[in-house]
């Protein structure tokens, strides 16, 4: 019977909001850019390429380690910070966090472009909360690189 | 954890999330996110996408705030039916006041459309056909969860039936 009813699944976009909402200190920047998902993803999904000319607050990252969605990377900032990020990574969808760090980002369709949003910073220790200089100013930094990309 | 009882693996999901551990909470957002969404997209109609989302914000918000995770279920339906009828009201959405009544559990006609079904109703009344056919509640629990009085629910159930099959067939 239930297959029948209306059911909602939940875009990555939306969701990266609702995951943001529980970070204390977090701020997440959402875009449409003229391009279409695949083309978006191609570059976002490519942690040790795109992903890091996008996020530039990595200078370089490596991956040392993955099993189906999940991925372990080595990262080192431009700020000279190294850290071991953990995280999920799938179409749309990459969420990363080291004991200092925590890097979100999503995308989804949106008729011939995409959404993409961007969220993270520098973490309070181990916790759900980022230092909140400087988040802003990060995720349009994200949203500029990626359209300069493009 | 591959011998893990789900219900185990909710609970310490939970407890990580409070903890301020992100994968866990991204793994719990990937749990509920699903679950949400068919609670909130009977009730909120074409507006189901805003619902579920405002639902998991307000559930991530105050997450540290549940003080059972085997509760988490019963917390999270209560805060998505909620933020889902609020959505809805917000889009005022009107309702011929004929129609709010409720077809009978196992009706023949809403087994046929329920979307169309949904749709001659008002969000609370969507919301206690969605508890009790969904969620197998009963309407008792449906009514306090909407915060109305159980015989208002009852009566709902219970008198709808032939106008809602008179409006049908009409």
């Amino acid at each position: 019977m239930n297959e029948r009813w209306p059911t909602i699944d939940l875009d990555p976009v939306r969701r990266l909001h609702a995951l943001a909402a529980g970070i204390r200190g977090a701020h997440v920047t959402e875009a449409h850019v003229d391009a279409p998902f695949e083309r978006v993803w191609s570059l976002l999904g490519d942690l040790e390429g795109g992903f890091g000319q996008v996020v530039t607050d990595m200078e370089r990252l490596r991956v040392v380690h993955r099993q189906g969605e999940r991925v372990e990377a080595l990262a080192r900032s431009r700020y000279g910070m190294r850290a071991r990020l953990r995280g999920v990574q799938r179409p749309g969808w990459c969420w990363l966090q080291s004991r200092f760090l925590l890097i979100g980002v999503a995308a989804t369709p949106e008729g011939p472009g995409t959404r993409v949003a961007f969220t993270g910073g520098v973490r309070l220790p181990s916790r759900a909360a980022l230092i909140s200089l400087g988040v802003r100013r990060e995720g349009v930094r994200s949203v500029e690189n990626l359209t300069a990309l493009l | 954890m591959p011998d893990e009882r789900p219900d185990d693996q909710t609970a310490r999901l939970v407890r990580a999330a409070q903890r301020g551990d992100t994968l866990a909470m991204a793994e719990l957002l990937d749990l509920l996110a699903p679950y949400v969404g068919r609670v909130c997209a009977p009730i909120a109609l074409d507006q189901g996408a805003d619902a579920a989302q405002d639902a998991l914000v307000a559930v991530f918000k105050s997450l540290r705030a549940l003080k059972d995770p085997a509760a988490l279920h019963g917390w999270v339906r209560a805060i998505a039916v909620r933020e889902a009828v609020r959505t809805a009201h917000r889009a005022a959405r009107t309702v011929p006041a004929d129609l709010s009544a409720l077809p009978a559990r196992g009706d023949p006609q809403l087994s046929a459309d329920i979307s169309d079904v949904l749709d001659r109703l008002s969000p609370e009344h969507r919301a206690v056909l969605m508890l009790r056919d969904v969620e197998g509640l009963d309407e008792r629990t449906a009514a306090a969860l909407l915060g109305v009085r159980t015989g208002t629910v009852k009566s709902r159930l219970h008198r709808a039936r032939d106008t809602f099959r008179k409006a049908w067939t009409s």
